[in-house]
């Protein structure tokens, strides 16, 4: 019965653009749940999340997203993809705007979330600055803040924990905790390994053009040196 | 390309002779006809009546470069919230090609006819004045700027629409809070060449009795007083640099360099006066 509540059901999928880069991946996501997809550079990972977030067309199979069509999605690519002419405020609501949309009114709950994830985030003294001035980690704040604003179903984030020092990735993963808290499941694209068991409950290892799904338990497994399918890493 | 260029220049013209005393013919036109230029066009008319303290705003330069600036902003403004709406829809990184196929070729349909073909018609339609040239201007501003938009906005980067697309943003949610901003230097700086084109068009669409300097200039070529041609071009000038003077304070409110603070006009005359003074002495 897990399948009638996962929020994300992927079948026979293939993704890639020119070349195939990973086949016949079955995968659900359930609510709640932190899936960290670790592989070398190159292997697909980015490409998977573009897929799903329905940026590349899938090669073959299918993409069944179980989210509002508005607002149930929230994305951090890796370059975070913020308004850099526009100020910290405005990118952050534009967060809160995918969920709750100008027109349906509701503009004290929009300012409410704003301002509480620009607190949880530490840059409410940043509001009106122009996001094109801020340093890179106040950056991943600022993106990291617009998903808190607009609190989708299903988050994914590509390497939004990269090149962060301490202090701010403590600050980011106590926000994205209130997210998972208020019901969000994620998907995070990561390289560090330490950054995975802050968060993930499972773990797509993309490998030789496959995913595999482990709990985080079997992947911690792993770590002591074999690969899936025999293989030595 | 400059090889290739000539040749075609060369198949272009059949007799290189006539270009011989071309220099003598031009030299003599404006020293004897044009130079110097005649400011008396700055000088009130003798009819109608001046009833104005200051002579220079009844006069033929004032009164007609007004007319032509008046009918060039509220054209460039019009053409440019026309173009917009339609560049939204034209580019393809915003629409699907099915819909933006049909805006492109409303764009270069408007475009395709020149700003004085669109005087002729709209002379035509509703007769001479300046709203005959003011709609003709809106128009050819639709379709030029129209292009230039929805280029700029296929040429924005990705990243941020992609993050609009995958959180389901509206349509003009994205348009006005994503493409809008992040476009905004190059559309502050079209509008204000488009605004410079146009002042500067005035005066050829006022040729067929559209309004401003160019019915004056029309007037004073029929009676052969290209001295006073010259002025009104050398006015028009005048007018152009200041407007992109104008551009460029306007773009710096919205470009990155524009949050170095840089010293104005005035600061920069009394650091030079002092500097010089600090040395004389």
């Amino acid at each position: 019965m897990e399948q009638d509540n996962a929020l994300l059901v992927l079948e026979n999928l293939s993704i890639g653009y020119d070349a195939v880069l990973a086949s016949e991946i079955n995968a659900r996501v359930h609510p709640g749940e932190v899936i960290a997809v670790l592989g070398p550079s190159g292997i697909g990972k980015t490409t998977l999340v573009r897929t799903i977030a329905g940026l590349v067309e899938p090669i073959d199979g299918n993409v069944e997203l179980k989210v509002e069509k508005r607002g149930g999605l929230g994305y951090i690519p890796q370059k975070l993809g913020l308004v850099r002419h526009a100020s910290v405020y405005h990118n952050v609501n534009l967060g809160a705007r995918a969920s709750l949309p100008v027109l349906k009114g509701e503009s004290e709950e929009r300012k409410k979330r704003v301002n509480s994830a620009l607190v949880a985030l530490g840059i409410e003294e940043k509001t009106t600055e122009p996001v094109r001035r801020l340093s890179g980690g106040q950056l991943r704040r600022v993106a990291t803040a617009r998903a808190l604003a607009q609190r989708p179903s299903l988050l994914l984030a590509d390497e939004f924990l990269s090149e962060l020092d301490h202090n701010t990735v403590d600050v980011v993963i106590t926000a994205v905790k209130e997210l998972l808290d208020a019901g969000t499941s994620i998907i995070m694209v990561e390289h560090h390994e330490e950054n995975v068991t802050l968060l993930a409950t499972r773990v797509w290892m993309i490998h030789g053009e496959k995913l595999y799904d482990f709990s985080i338990d079997e992947w911690k497994t792993i770590q002591t040196g074999h690969l899936p399918g025999g293989e030595e890493e | 390309m400059l090889l290739l260029a000539w040749i075609t220049l060369n198949d272009l013209v059949d007799d290189w002779g006539r270009l011989e005393g071309g220099w003598e013919n031009l030299t003599a036109f404006v020293t004897e006809s044009m130079w110097p230029p005649n400011w008396s066009v700055l000088e009130a008319q003798s009819y109608p009546v001046c009833e104005k303290d200051i002579e220079f705003f009844c006069s033929v330069g004032y009164l007609g470069m007004v007319e032509t600036i008046k009918i060039a902003f509220v054209s460039t403004i019009l053409g440019f919230i026309g173009a917009l709406c339609l560049s939204s829809f034209a580019a393809r990184n915003l629409m699907p090609m099915y819909i933006a196929l049909p805006f492109r070729i409303i764009l270069a349909a408007t475009r395709s006819l020149p700003s004085l073909i669109w005087a002729i018609l709209f002379v035509i339609v509703i007769g001479l004045g300046p709203l005959a040239g003011v709609l003709a201007m809106t128009f050819y501003t639709i379709g030029y700027l129209g292009k230039l938009q929805y280029e700029t906005f296929e040429g924005m980067s990705s990243d941020a629409l992609e993050v609009s697309k995958a959180m389901g943003l509206s349509h003009t949610t994205t348009f006005t809070s994503v493409v809008i901003p992040e476009t905004g230097n190059h559309l502050l700086s079209q509008l204000m060449f488009m605004f410079e084109y146009n002042v500067r068009h005035g005066t050829v669409i006022g040729i067929v009795g559209a309004g401003g300097i160019g019915y004056y200039i029309d007037l004073y070529m029929r009676f052969l007083q290209y001295d006073k041609v010259l002025a009104l071009l050398i006015i028009i000038f005048v007018v152009v640099v200041v407007i992109d003077l104008m551009s460029l304070m306007v773009r710096s409110f919205v470009t990155d360099e524009g949050d170095v603070r840089r010293p104005t006009w005035l600061r920069a005359m009394i650091k030079l006066y002092r500097s010089r003074n600090s040395s004389s002495e």
